[in-house]
């Protein structure tokens, strides 16, 4: 059996007094879509930073791809991709140039870095203007750009940061195109969103963190199931979350088990001013 | 809606800045790197300080002492400095002076004359207008010892005068910064401004070159001059105390009249771009739309270099695009061998027809060399500074990050490489061609004071990096602290070089100091290696707050 892709064992991140993440356990097996979902604050990006060498644990290990990122963080950076939270892009580059680098500093042959550069480029329908630099592009297109870098070189693993966040339907068309067709060749996708529906259509493993700490963790099916299970429980001994149980034949949604999990929305009789 | 029946004063609003202002100052000291800004901004306000107060004493004496025997007319000539500097010093020295921009302010439920005031006046708290402050109220002092009945009409006029040089110096950095929110408006003022700094350079030569014209004609260019001097603000000024002095009331009157409207003038251009931006602007640089283009995306290879690794080419070249695609870099890569040519017009004496180098020709080449080193080292010490967001991937990437500075230092080094070159055939054009001695010996020095530089440079990039953001006015600088370490090590190499000329003179062999600046770039080198293979530790452990520096919004 393949090693798992990514293992962190009793991950933790203090800043100063703030544990933002606090013993956090994750497997993702090879192959899976996993979608990592929290809060505001919960701790997603500093979880996301610290697997991919952005940030450095307080405590803890992470293995990706059964490498340790403490003892082999180059050979591990070869073997991943990543989209991080302000897109790691050189704006005074062109969309070419950009994708000729960053193929380059992956360690691909020149060759091979302007090939795929210039393939990427026409997948992500980045061709119109060819000598524009990165810096002028619109939002949506610079997420492709970077989308397009942090595959380049092939990774096996791939760590996204919200890449739906601020995208149009049709951009975030392609992105979703290009994920899908790496998940088909046994790529794993670890990634943060706040788009709930997308995490649902795309994911088939979910981890939910919650003031730093990981609260839930594996397929929809099971989380649907371990939250259903609570409320027959809760309805059981005569509580009120069992009025909240689906309908027989109905299915939780992503958005319900998050709210049932991380706690709901905070009643907005509390701010009575705001009219 | 309730609580808000009355608009917000402007009083509080301008509490609650002064609150924030305060409140991220302090929290800047939270860093390693803050406590050290810190220091180096309290050694730079003394120094600011001794030169307010020394000044303000010198003008006042100069005031008194004129006055008192009977020059009037000289009065101008502090009120022109003082002019200059005010209005130079900011853009000229921005590395040692902090700017805020208030116009993220605009989302908040400001009046216009609450915006209007707050640009004003947290933009004007900076040296230069403390300094001109009060060198002013020196000449004001000074002007009333010598005449105590003229010393509330002098200090009236030299407080308009400086009311004057602050709205102007707000109006020229509200449309500078207008200027340089755009990326193509941005690269034509830098090229303008270079151009004038070129222009400036010449100043000096033109001005010997006239002197040496004879008394007479001198005096025609100034005969021409002082009338157009007279009618503007630092001439209006003294005209008015001058005027006023010799009782003559009418006149003193109406050129401060004139003054003030000079004032009213730029308070108007103020407002005008202070109120485009109060009502929104729209500064996007969106590309424009275009037809869907068919063809396929061409292949271009990137650049190779032998014997250099792929990931070290790739930075090399990266460095070479962003070099190339700004102007004020380009510009600054000239301006060595506009020095040489300044040299070459400039007469040593009045008169005598002979420039600066005619005595020693062989050293035009070696300071030409020094100029293009110190200019290459703003880049150096700083040289993450134009990542931003990018730096981002320098720790994602597998490549080494010993690897991405070699690849820097690199680019740097072809640079100084490829003007040295430059230099040394614009000095044999302009003067002689420099003896195989002082070339070889030019290149050796160099050879240390490069590796001396790259050495502290990597550092400094690391330990004290900041975001340069060339569409800020004020953001385009390295840290204070990244300033003043890269003076102290410019300062040693270059004693160390001067002293080593000065025995290799003594002795009359050149060779002497050719052989000592090879030792000293061997023994740098060691020092250079040294931290190239401890850059990857030392970035890893310093990455959060390199990160949180460089990828701020």
């Amino acid at each position: 059996m393949d090693a798992p892709a990514i293992v962190t064992e009793h991950l933790s991140r203090r800043f100063g007094q703030l544990i933002a993440v606090q013993d956090v356990n994750l497997q993702v097996a090879p192959g899976q879509f996993f979608g990592f979902l929290g809060p505001n604050g919960a701790g997603k990006s500093t979880t996301i930073k610290m697997l991919t060498g952005l940030l450095a644990p307080s405590d803890g290990r992470i293995q990706v791809l059964g490498l340790d990122l403490t003892r082999n963080p180059v050979e591990v950076k070869r073997q991943i991709g990543v989209v991080p939270e302000g897109m790691a892009l050189f704006g005074r580059l062109t969309g070419m140039e950009y994708l000729n680098f960053v193929g380059r500093m992956y360690g691909l042959d020149r060759e091979t870095a302007a090939k795929r550069a210039a393939e990427l480029l026409d997948f992500m329908q980045l061709t119109d203007q060819p000598k524009a630099l990165v810096t002028d592009y619109s939002h949506g297109m610079q997420k492709k750009l970077a989308l397009a870098a942090a595959v380049i070189h092939g990774p096996k693993v791939l760590f996204l940061d919200e890449p739906f966040e601020g995208v149009d339907a049709i951009a975030s068309g392609t992105l979703k195109a290009m994920l899908q067709r790496m998940i088909a060749r046994g790529a794993t996708i670890f990634l943060t969103s706040h788009v709930l529906e997308i995490v649902e259509r795309l994911c088939s493993h979910v981890a939910i963190i919650h003031q730093g700490r990981l609260v839930a963790q594996g397929s929809l099916e099971e989380l649907r199931a371990g939250v259903e299970s609570q409320a027959a429980a809760a309805f059981a001994a005569g509580g009120a979350a069992g009025a909240a149980l689906p309908a027989p034949g109905e299915k939780l949604t992503l958005e319900q088990i998050f709210l049932r999990i991380v706690g709901g929305t905070r009643p907005a009789e509390e701010l009575s001013w705001l009219g | 809606m309730a609580g808000l029946n009355s608009s917000p004063g402007m009083r509080s609003q301008f509490a609650a800045i002064a609150r924030v202002r305060w409140q991220l100052w302090l929290n800047g000291l939270r860093t390693v790197s803050g406590r050290l800004e810190l220091v180096a901004r309290g050694l730079i306000f003394l120094g600011f300080s001794a030169a307010g107060f020394g000044g303000s004493f010198a003008l006042g004496a100069l005031s008194w002492l004129w006055i008192t025997h009977d020059r009037l007319s000289w009065l101008a000539i502090p009120l022109w400095f003082v002019f200059l500097f005010w209005q130079l010093f900011p853009v000229m020295a921005s590395a040692l002076t902090e700017s805020a921009d208030s116009s993220s302010l605009l989302r908040f439920p400001l009046s216009f004359p609450s915006y209007f005031m707050v640009r004003l006046v947290f933009g004007a708290l900076e040296p230069s207008t403390l300094m001109g402050s009060l060198w002013l109220l020196g000449m004001a002092v000074g002007i009333g010892i010598a005449d105590s009945r003229y010393f509330l009409w002098a200090a009236a006029v030299l407080a308009v005068f400086a009311i004057f040089n602050i709205l102007l110096a707000r109006m020229i950095f509200a449309w500078v910064g207008r200027w340089l929110a755009q990326r193509r408006s941005r690269e034509i003022l830098g090229v303008v401004f270079f151009v004038f700094v070129i222009g400036f350079q010449f100043l000096g030569p033109l001005l010997a070159h006239l002197g040496g014209r004879g008394h007479s004609q001198a005096s025609e260019y100034a005969a021409w001059i002082l009338p157009i001097e007279r009618f503007l603000p630092p001439g209006l000024a003294a005209e008015s105390v001058t005027r006023a002095l010799r009782g003559q009331f009418a006149p003193a009157l109406a050129t401060f009249a004139l003054e003030c409207l000079y004032g009213l003038a730029v308070l108007w251009l103020l407002n005008l771009r202070l109120r485009a931006e109060y009502l929104g602007e729209n500064l996007s640089e969106g590309l424009a739309r275009t037809a869907k283009r068919k063809e396929k995306q061409a292949v271009r290879l990137g650049w190779s270099f032998p014997s250099v690794s792929g990931a070290v080419a790739a930075i090399l070249e990266k460095e070479f695009h962003y070099l190339s695609r700004s102007g004020p870099v380009l510009f600054s890569l000239v301006m060595p061998v506009v020095i040489l040519l300044i040299f070459r017009v400039t007469p040593a004496r009045s008169g005598n027809g002979i420039d600066l180098f005619s005595h020693a020709s062989d050293w035009a080449f070696p300071i030409g060399a020094a100029y293009s080193l110190l200019i290459l080292t703003n880049l150096v010490y700083n040289s993450f500074g134009a990542e931003a967001v990018g730096m981002q991937f320098y720790f994602v990437s597998p490549a080494p990050f010993r690897q991405v500075l070699l690849g820097k230092n690199l680019a740097y080094t072809l640079v100084l490489l490829l003007e040295t070159i430059l230099v040394w055939f614009a000095a044999c054009f302009l003067y002689r061609p420099p003896s195989p001695e002082i070339t070889l010996a030019t290149f050796a020095a160099l050879a240390f004071a490069m590796l001396a530089n790259l050495t502290a440079g990597n550092l400094l990039s690391i330990y004290t990096p900041k975001k340069i953001d060339y569409g800020t006015l004020g953001k385009q600088r390295a840290s204070t602290m990244t300033v003043l370490a890269s003076l102290g090590v410019q300062g040693l190499a270059a004693g160390l070089i001067a002293l080593t000329l000065l025995v290799a003179r003594v002795y009359g062999k050149l060779w002497i100091a050719v052989a000592v600046f090879l030792v000293l770039s061997a023994l740098t080198s060691i020092g250079y290696f040294a931290v190239l293979r401890r850059a990857d530790r030392i970035a890893l452990s310093r990455r959060e707050e390199m990160l949180a520096e460089l990828c701020r919004a």
